[in-house]
């Protein structure tokens, strides 16, 4: 709200992100790994006097300076332009908060650019200890980028007691810095090892191509056994909320996971295959397996790291969209639109209730939602709620779905937005008591869960569930699939939902309000009478008279209180009443 | 539309910010050397080219070794200004990157393709032949519009009255093509950094090649021409420049603010005088007035800046919560880096010597 939004509607800038983040990651970690590999590599041609190995090392050498500086170099400020273009309140505030983490960053990467020129135009022209110096200074000054950029970048998730004093080092050395520190690290030296058991098989000498595939893959062997229980010790260390998003309830970090299991799985037994069969491994199509699975193994962590501290973009500090935790509170209050810097309407009227809601919708939603484009496209997924229910579910949409973040503003703003995502985007009626009538079922399933699945979607998968299967599994959503958050309303609404998904199969069947008017009953009135006991009172009723008399029960009798049920809730027990007396329609 | 109230809300500083304005004043002229060199090197190289004989054309080869080493330093010495520009101007630098979103993100592309194309230029000088020219055209071409690029950003971050068109266009597309201190700007800025790359090379061709005669020599007086010429031009570049400046802004340099003034007054003396030895291709002392020329130049700039921001920010009402460790964690990092650096550089000449 502080900054303008690059909108352009099909294509969300998360996106973008991941593309130039995942690129940079796998480089910058090779660049540190191979730091580490070509000094000892080029130890072992040292104390081995084996020129062909020397040729290798200063082959790597040429490779590493052309992929790491030039595309890791560049790669790097690339994430840095474009998260301030995606997020430029959350750059600003990393930017400003470890300003000097950077800039003794930047000192790191100018010492790592000098030593690996230095390195590189040396070869056989320096004598073997200064030459190995350099190397080392290279790795060292490699490595110490990768330690101050960890912390900056564990900080988003876990900013620990920064939050409370605002302190560099206590948003530094954070709770996850060490733990994500050992894994990066052993990550890095197994890309290098990965990619040297790769162009090892290349080269022609027998011996030293033997030696060099060996050396290489226990190297990549010794340092993904070190990963995983760095990985673990990072998992354990997680908040709950981040833990709880990882352990299984995100479709897409499950995903993430099992990639990253499966990948570690092939990456171990291909790398264990191939040592032992070293003398004749140049099965190059295996060993890309092995590039393929490491790659897969880092990109999961990431991944999972990234989507671990969703809604935030700087956890409990920053949502995605940029607007501060602490400010919710006094922008509910005064209202979002007036707080803005980048709205036209700086409130909603009658007039502009579209358009007001149009620029929520870009300073809220955009940082995540796509129009109708590649990731999270919102107009699918709000095709399915009316007006109603989208109010409904705007208003406690963080409390339902932790992963989004809460709408910041005011009711009127709310209001405005919901018209926005359903008379705006679906030319829906904007009738704002669609709660309140109608089939009350479909009303409490569009408000809970037709933001993910439509009726129609959900429909073929109930197939030949009678109602107590359909009733009972909304007790156990979780159950069902991971993703899906538990259900917690009253079991009268479970009821009537239940009754609206069975008809959704079963169209001839007795009307689903049947079990919701049973339950209303036995929430509100048997405690003091059963059903069998005022059975006969109402001999004879009609079903209307019942109805009118629940509007006034306690002039029926002074000792009942009055029924405060919604006239949809009277309806449902006059229906059900009426079906147990007998009574007519 | 009142352009002030688009204007983001600034972040706390966590050192007061003089020392920004000194680190940024400090470094940003690192990074205007290093990119000086590297187009000058690539316009001698380039020029070299058309002019026939073994020494120029060796000129050009040699001058090829140097540039991705330059392109990188260039990369290198910018970041850290960029990350100093970040914290002191950070709220105005975002908003005119996101109205102008796509062109931004290209600079990272053409870049990558700059650097590789000059790597291709050097490793492969012998086999392009002719081709070569072309290469390195493209390399030039590109590194010039990537400077183009930034001209738009840096002058549309200090001009908030342009930023309601993003109401209407917010898809990145904008440029700031109708400032009319765009142009004059951009050009200011390259003729003195070609001019300044000649200076390089004819610094580079007498020391580093000072073994063959005839290409130091060459490089020497190309150099020499590049930088005496150009500069001469830039008294009228940048007369255009301080002419098309808002009337106010240029009055200061015209005596109206003291050290607008002097700045001026220093910068047109040095210039005068790097014209002298320029012509007379006398390559040290050049060099010497040139160095102070370019850090008056950039402070000028710096107060440009101050003036086109004065009615929208004032960089003193910024919060600061002052932490101190890190900023001395930081100095000691740099110290410890120049010192590694400088190490590692004198191993080289021990190297070089004993050769």
């Amino acid at each position: 709200m502080n900054y303008p939004v690059w909108f352009v509607p099909t294509f969300g800038g998360g996106l973008l992100i991941a593309l130039v983040a995942i690129i940079h990651v796998f480089v910058s970690h090779f660049a540190v790994g191979g730091g580490f590999y070509l000094v000892m590599a080029e130890r072992k041609a040292i104390k081995e006097k084996s020129q062909a190995i020397m040729d290798f090392v200063k082959k790597h050498t040429k490779f590493f300076m052309l992929l790491t500086m030039v595309f890791g170099g560049l790669t790097g400020v690339a994430i840095w332009f474009v998260i301030s273009l995606i997020h430029p309140a959350a750059t600003s505030l990393l930017i400003h908060t470890f300003v000097f983490g950077w800039a003794a960053e930047w000192v790191f990467f100018l010492v790592e650019i000098v030593a690996l020129f230095v390195y590189f135009y040396t070869f056989g022209k320096m004598d073997d200890r200064t030459h190995q110096t350099i190397g080392w200074i290279y790795f060292g000054a490699a490595w110490m980028s990768l330690f101050l950029i960890n912390g900056i970048i564990d900080f988003m998730l876990t900013p620990g007691s920064w939050i409370s004093n605002n302190d560099f080092w206590s948003g530094f050395f954070n709770p996850t810095f060490w733990p994500s520190l050992f894994f990066r690290s052993f990550m890095s030296f197994m890309l290098a090892g990965c990619y040297g058991f790769l162009t090892a098989t290349f080269l022609e000498d027998e011996a030293t191509r033997h030696r060099m595939v060996r050396y290489s893959g226990t190297w990549a062997l010794v340092s993904l056994i070190l990963s995983v229980p760095a990985g673990w010790w990072y998992l354990s260390v997680l908040p709950s909320p981040a833990a709880k998003l990882v352990s299984g309830a995100s479709p897409t970090i499950k995903r993430a996971v099992m990639t990253g299991g499966f990948s570690l799985a092939v990456l171990a037994g291909v790398l264990i295959a191939l040592i032992l069969l070293n003398p004749k491994a140049r099965i190059r199509c295996l060993i890309v397996a092995v590039m393929l699975s490491a790659m897969g193994y880092m990109g999961a962590f990431e991944w999972t790291r990234e989507a671990a501290r969703r809604p935030y973009v700087i956890n409990e500090v920053m949502y995605s969209n940029g607007i501060l935790k602490k400010d919710v509170e006094r922008i509910n209050q005064d209202g979002f639109l007036k707080n803005a810097k980048w709205v036209q309407n700086k409130e909603v009227t009658e007039t502009n209730q579209l358009e007001a809601g149009r620029e929520l919708f870009l300073h809220q939603c955009f940082a995540c939602h796509s129009l109708g484009g590649f990731n999270n496209d919102i107009v699918s997924r709000t095709q399915n709620m009316s007006f109603g229910a989208m109010r409904k579910y705007l208003a406690t949409i963080h409390e339902k779905r932790y992963f989004m973040p809460p709408f910041v503003g005011t009711d009127t703003e709310l209001k405005a937005l919901a018209a926005y995502l359903t008379a705006g985007l679906h030319k829906k009626p904007l009738t704002d008591d669609a709660g309140a009538t109608g089939d009350r079922g479909k009303v409490l399933y569009e408000e809970n869960c037709a933001a993910c699945h439509s009726a129609d979607s959900i429909k073929p998968k109930m197939k030949g569930w009678d109602l107590a299967k359909v009733r009972a599994s909304l007790d156990k959503l979780p159950a069902l699939n991971p993703a899906m958050p538990d259900y917690t309303a009253p079991s009268a609404d479970k009821d009537a939902m239940a009754g609206y998904l069975f008809k959704l199969n079963n169209p001839g069947a007795a009307p689903a309000v049947k079990d919701q008017g049973a339950s209303l009953y036995e929430e509100n009135c048997a405690a003091c009478h059963s059903m069998d006991q005022i059975k006969p009172k109402m001999t004879g009723w009609t079903r209307d008279k019942i109805r009118a008399a629940l509007d006034k029960l306690s002039a029926l009798n002074s000792a009942m209180p009055d029924y405060t049920g919604t006239p949809a809730e009277k309806d449902a027990m006059a229906d059900y009443m009426a079906q147990q007396t007998g009574g007519a329609k | 539309m009142n352009p002030a109230t688009l204007i983001p809300i600034a972040d706390t500083l966590t050192a007061p910010n003089g020392w920004f304005q000194f680190f940024l004043m400090l470094t940003f002229p690192l990074h205007l050397f290093a990119m000086n060199a590297m187009l000058g090197a690539g316009l001698v190289a380039f020029i070299s080219h058309l002019y026939p004989g073994r020494a120029y054309r060796e000129l050009s080869h040699e001058l090829a070794k140097a540039l991705p080493f330059l392109v990188a330093f260039t990369v290198n010495l910018g970041v850290a200004p960029l990350l100093f520009v970040n914290v002191i101007y950070g709220h105005l630098l975002y908003s005119s990157t996101v109205l102008m979103g796509l062109f931004w993100l290209a600079v990272i592309p053409l870049l990558i393709i700059a650097y590789y194309l000059a790597y291709i230029y050097d490793f492969s000088f012998q086999k392009l032949g002719n081709l070569a020219m072309f290469v390195l055209l493209a390399v030039l071409v590109l590194l010039l519009t990537v400077g183009f690029i930034f001209s738009n950003n840096m002058s549309m971050m200090i001009s908030p009255a342009s930023w309601s068109r993003w109401f209407t266009t917010p898809g990145g597309t904008l440029l700031n093509l109708a400032d009319p201190t765009l142009l004059p700007r951009y050009l200011h800025i390259i003729t003195g950094s070609l001019a300044v790359g000649g200076l390089f090379t004819a610094l580079y061709a007498t020391t580093v090649l000072k073994s063959d005669q005839e290409v130091s020599e060459a490089g020497r007086k190309l150099g020499m021409q590049l930088f005496s010429w150009l500069t001469l031009l830039q008294f009228g570049v940048g007369s255009w420049f301080l002419l098309t400046l808002p009337k106010q802004t240029m009055l200061r340099f015209m005596g109206g603010g003291s050290i607008a003034t002097a700045l001026l007054a220093v910068g047109v003396v040095l210039a005068v005088a790097t014209l002298i030895t320029g012509f007379k291709r006398l390559v040290l002392p050049t060099v010497w007035l040139t160095l102070p020329l370019v850090y008056v130049m950039s402070f000028m700039r710096d107060v440009v800046r101050g003036n086109f921001l004065a009615p929208y920010f004032n960089p003193t009402t910024v919060p600061v919560q002052v932490q101190w460790s890190p900023l001395l964690f930081f100095l000691a990092t740099l110290v410890l880096g120049i010192g590694v650096i400088v190490w590692m550089l004198s191993r080289l000449q021990i190297f070089k010597k004993a050769s």
